[in-house]
C-alpha cells in the first residue's frame, strides 16, 4: 500500500511522487471530451483524426492536467491545490501508454508551500505534457 | 517585428472582452472527477461537508469567445498549455462568473517562422466579487508566411 503524505514535515525535497498510469483509452478520452462540451471527433474516433493530420484521436490537455491533480491528491490528500501550469509539447494519443511523473522541487516550510515539477512521457521515454504545481500543505 | 507584438499588447492586453455566467452542477463536477481519477470524497461525495469541484475544472469553462472580436488572424491557433491557480473553492450549486481578458502576448521566432504566443485568462467571481480562480489559455500560431 502506498504511503500517503499527511503533512509537509512528511515530505523530503527531491522526492519522486508514485509513478500514475492514467487511463488513456479512447473511451475515457470521449466521455471526458463529450463531458466538458468537446465533441470534436479528434478526440473520439482514431480514423477522423488522422484524416485532420493528426497521429490518431488526442487526449484533451485538460484531462491530462486533470490527472496530474488526481496524482498529487492521491499522493496527499490533504493537500489543497494552489496552481498548475501545464505545456502541452505534443499530442498524447489515446489508447497508446503514457506514465507520469512527478518531483518535489521545492519546499517552503514556512509558507507550507511545496512545489512539483511533472512530466508526462509515452513508451519511448518522449515528454509529451509538463508542467508544475504548487501545492498547500 | 517586434512593433507589431508591441501594438498588440497596448491595444488589448488586460482588457476584458467576454463576460458569462455558468451554473456550476454536482453531476457535472462529479463526472469530471470520476472521470480524472480523484477520489477524495471531497470531489465525489455531494454530501461530504467540503465538497467542492475538482481544483482543475474550471479550465473546462470556456467564455463566449476565445479572442477579442477584433483581433487580427494571424493563422490557425493550437492548444500550447492550461494554467490554473486556485483562490478559494468552487461549489457546486453556485453560479460563478468568468472574466475575460489577454493576459500574454509575445512571440518566438524558430526554424519554421515566427510563432505567437497567447495567453487568454478567464477570471471566475463569486456572486459576492470573491476571486475564486484564473484559468489559463495558452494558444500558439504559427505565422502564416508571404505566398502562403
Amino acid at each position: 500500500m502506498e504511503t500517503k503524505v499527511k503533512s509537509i514535515e512528511d515530505v523530503v525535497f527531491g522526492e519522486e511522487l508514485p509513478v500514475y498510469l492514467p487511463d488513456t483509452s479512447l473511451k475515457k478520452s470521449a466521455e471526458f471530451a463529450s463531458l466538458v462540451g468537446w465533441e470534436g471527433a479528434r478526440f473520439s474516433n482514431h480514423e477522423k483524426a488522422k484524416e485532420e493530420g493528426l497521429a490518431g484521436a488526442m487526449m484533451p490537455g485538460i484531462l491530462n492536467q486533470a490527472y496530474f491533480s488526481a496524482m498529487i491528491h492521491r499522493w496527499a490528500p490533504n493537500s489543497t491545490l494552489l496552481s498548475i501550469d501545464t505545456i502541452f509539447r505534443a499530442p498524447v494519443i489515446a489508447d497508446q501508454e503514457y506514465s507520469m511523473q512527478a518531483t518535489v522541487t521545492d519546499i517552503d516550510e514556512d509558507q507550507r508551500i511545496i512545489e512539483i515539477d511533472l512530466i508526462m512521457s509515452n513508451q519511448k521515454k518522449e515528454t509529451r505534457v509538463l508542467g508544475t504545481a504548487r501545492i498547500g500543505l | 517585428m517586434i512593433a507589431d507584438i508591441e501594438r498588440l499588447q497596448e491595444k488589448y492586453l488586460n482588457k476584458d472582452f467576454d463576460v458569462k455566467n455558468f451554473l456550476i452542477e454536482a453531476e457535472t463536477t462529479v463526472r469530471f472527477a470520476w472521470l480524472s481519477g480523484e477520489t477524495h470524497p471531497k470531489f465525489i461525495d455531494t454530501d461530504h461537508p467540503d465538497f467542492q469541484a475538482p481544483p482543475t475544472f474550471v479550465g473546462s469553462l470556456a467564455g463566449s469567445r476565445i479572442l477579442p472580436s477584433d483581433f487580427p488572424r494571424f493563422g490557425v491557433g493550437m492548444d500550447a498549455g492550461k494554467s490554473v491557480e486556485c483562490f478559494a473553492p468552487v461549489r457546486p450549486g453556485d453560479e460563478i462568473i468568468g472574466k475575460s481578458h489577454l493576459h500574454e502576448i509575445y512571440a518566438k521566432t524558430g526554424r519554421s517562422g515566427r510563432m505567437i504566443f497567447i495567453v487568454t485568462r478567464i477570471e471566475f467571481y463569486d456572486k459576492k466579487e470573491n476571486h475564486l480562480a484564473n484559468s489559463d489559455s495558452r494558444i500558439v500560431i504559427a505565422e502564416r508566411q508571404h505566398g502562403n
